[in-house]
């Protein structure tokens, strides 16, 4: 029982601090990658090379006045940056960073929330995330608040449908909705030396995926919620020192687990980079580590692709918007599920 | 147990929010200016509430979401299913009779305009 008890704690703890931890090192790579990008130094004066800055950006958040507005809905003003915060934590629990471990007699899974329906609840959770936003966008009672938060959900629910649409495909390929199985058919080579993930088995699914991701978190080319040159900052207009924090750390950990969920379909979550396998063999610990590495360095990699999209596209107009997410992806997603499942069954009937 | 290990993991997040919630009002700065009470409109004096009309689209498309979305919710266990059924072609034609209603549906909406945002 007490085994259990810290087998539990310790995985919370780590499946809590690695996100956290990471998220002033994505802040810094975020600013120092946009400067690079314009040609400028961006943040370097706070400790080598600038990476205290975001440190010091929290310890500012902590000392900042908290502005509570008086025409504002108290309990959900309060509520909405916890809502938001909470919700982008909770897909995290049901992702493994590494294969299941044999040790002390059992199997250890590494993952908080053990279960055969983990994905499902990963993708519930996360979208939940619609909540935190319009809880706050109507609990500010301002009317660039309002609209945001009015357009983020409307964006966020119509990609979700392309999204969906690429899961069900994919799960109908490996025809497992358990996030080990989907991992371990992601395992291996084809030809040699092409590894056998998702992503080249469904590219179409994969598009679909990743500009799914980009709406859901609110990034560019999709941050029609925050377009400062016209509701100046959409949602979290009326929200001041850590509630504002809270909002920019909700959209930076719900990067964080769609990349997560992204990488577990189409790039093999934890399964080894290429050329790891000569080494990883040596024993078991040095394997998790491996795994555990791997996943980390997909992430990061997706992460890097975030900031790369977003000082390279410019941000879309509302109604192309909706015309791409309705008109374009959605009949592409489900002509990809038609053309996926026909092809499956003709090929083996 | 795992459901006791999530019940853990939701409790511990909601204290961290509120920790980081509550630590920034029992340290912050506490001078407080009669105008930042104003709702914030570009510096402009506010116009009305925020609670009014907005544009009837942003419904609409909530609605289409739950009708489409539900049919894809449905599509999972039939995805989940089809490799453990032994009638594929069974499968096979209940899945078209599926997308062609669904793809009728989706025509009918596009063509209604539902969806069409102003330029």
């Amino acid at each position: 029982m007490l085994i259990e008890i810290v087998e539990i704690l310790l995985k919370i703890v780590i499946i809590l601090a690695l996100p956290l931890g990471a998220l002033p090192i994505i802040i810094h790579v975020e600013r120092r990658g946009a400067a690079f990008m314009q040609k400028r130094l961006g943040p370097n004066r706070v400790g080598p090379f600038g990476l205290l800055q975001p440190l010091a950006d929290v310890a500012k958040f902590m000392f900042k006045e908290e502005v509570h507005p008086t025409h504002v809905r108290d309990f959900f003003y309060t509520a909405a940056p916890l809502v938001a915060l909470v919700v982008a934590l909770l897909p995290l629990a049901c992702i493994p960073i590494a294969a299941p471990i044999d040790a002390f007699g059992k199997t250890i899974y590494p993952e908080v929330f053990r279960s055969d329906m983990g994905i499902f609840f990963a993708f519930a959770a996360s979208a939940l995330g619609s909540y935190g936003i319009l809880l706050a966008g109507w609990a500010s009672n301002n009317k660039y608040s309002m609209l945001g938060a009015l357009r983020a959900c409307a964006q966020m629910v119509s990609y979700e449908l392309s999204l969906s649409t690429s899961v069900v495909a994919m799960i109908f390929l490996y025809g497992t909705n358990d996030i080990h199985l989907i991992i371990k058919a992601q395992t291996g080579y084809w030809f040699g030396f092409l590894p056998m993930w998702g992503f080249f088995l469904q590219p179409v699914a994969a598009l679909l995926f990743l500009v799914g991701i980009f709406a859901e978190s609110n990034r560019l080319p999709f941050d029609l919620a925050e377009g400062e040159s016209e509701i100046v900052a959409g949602y979290h207009l009326e929200y001041s020192s850590m509630k504002f924090a809270l909002f920019f750390m909700a959209e930076y950990i719900h990067m964080i687990a769609l990349s997560a969920l992204f990488i577990i379909f189409f790039f093999g979550g934890y399964s080894l980079l290429p050329g790891m396998e000569i080494i990883a063999n040596k024993s078991p610990i040095l394997l998790v580590a491996l795994q555990a590495i791997s996943f980390i360095t997909k992430i990061a990699l997706m992460i890097w692709f975030f900031v790369w999209v977003r000082w390279t596209l410019p941000r879309f107009r509302y109604d192309q918007l909706m015309n791409l997410g309705w008109e374009k992806l959605l009949p592409l997603g489900i002509a990809n599920l038609i053309v996926t499942v026909l092809f499956v069954y003709f090929r083996n009937p | 147990m795992e459901i006791a290990s999530f019940a853990v993991f939701f409790v511990i997040a909601c204290t961290l929010g509120a920790f980081l919630l509550g630590i920034s009002s029992l340290l912050g700065q506490k001078r407080k200016i009669v105008r930042e009470n104003d709702v914030y409109e570009s510096g402009v004096n506010p116009v009305g509430s925020a609670i009014r009309q907005y544009d009837i689209k942003f419904y609409v498309t909530a609605i289409l979401f739950l009708l489409f979305d539900v049919e894809i919710v449905f599509l999972l266990p039939w995805a989940l299913a089809y490799g453990e059924s032994s009638d594929k072609a069974f499968m096979i034609s209940g899945f078209v009779f599926f997308m062609v209603i669904l793809l009728v549906g989706y025509i009918f909406v596009i063509n209604s305009k539902a969806l069409k945002w102003e330029e």
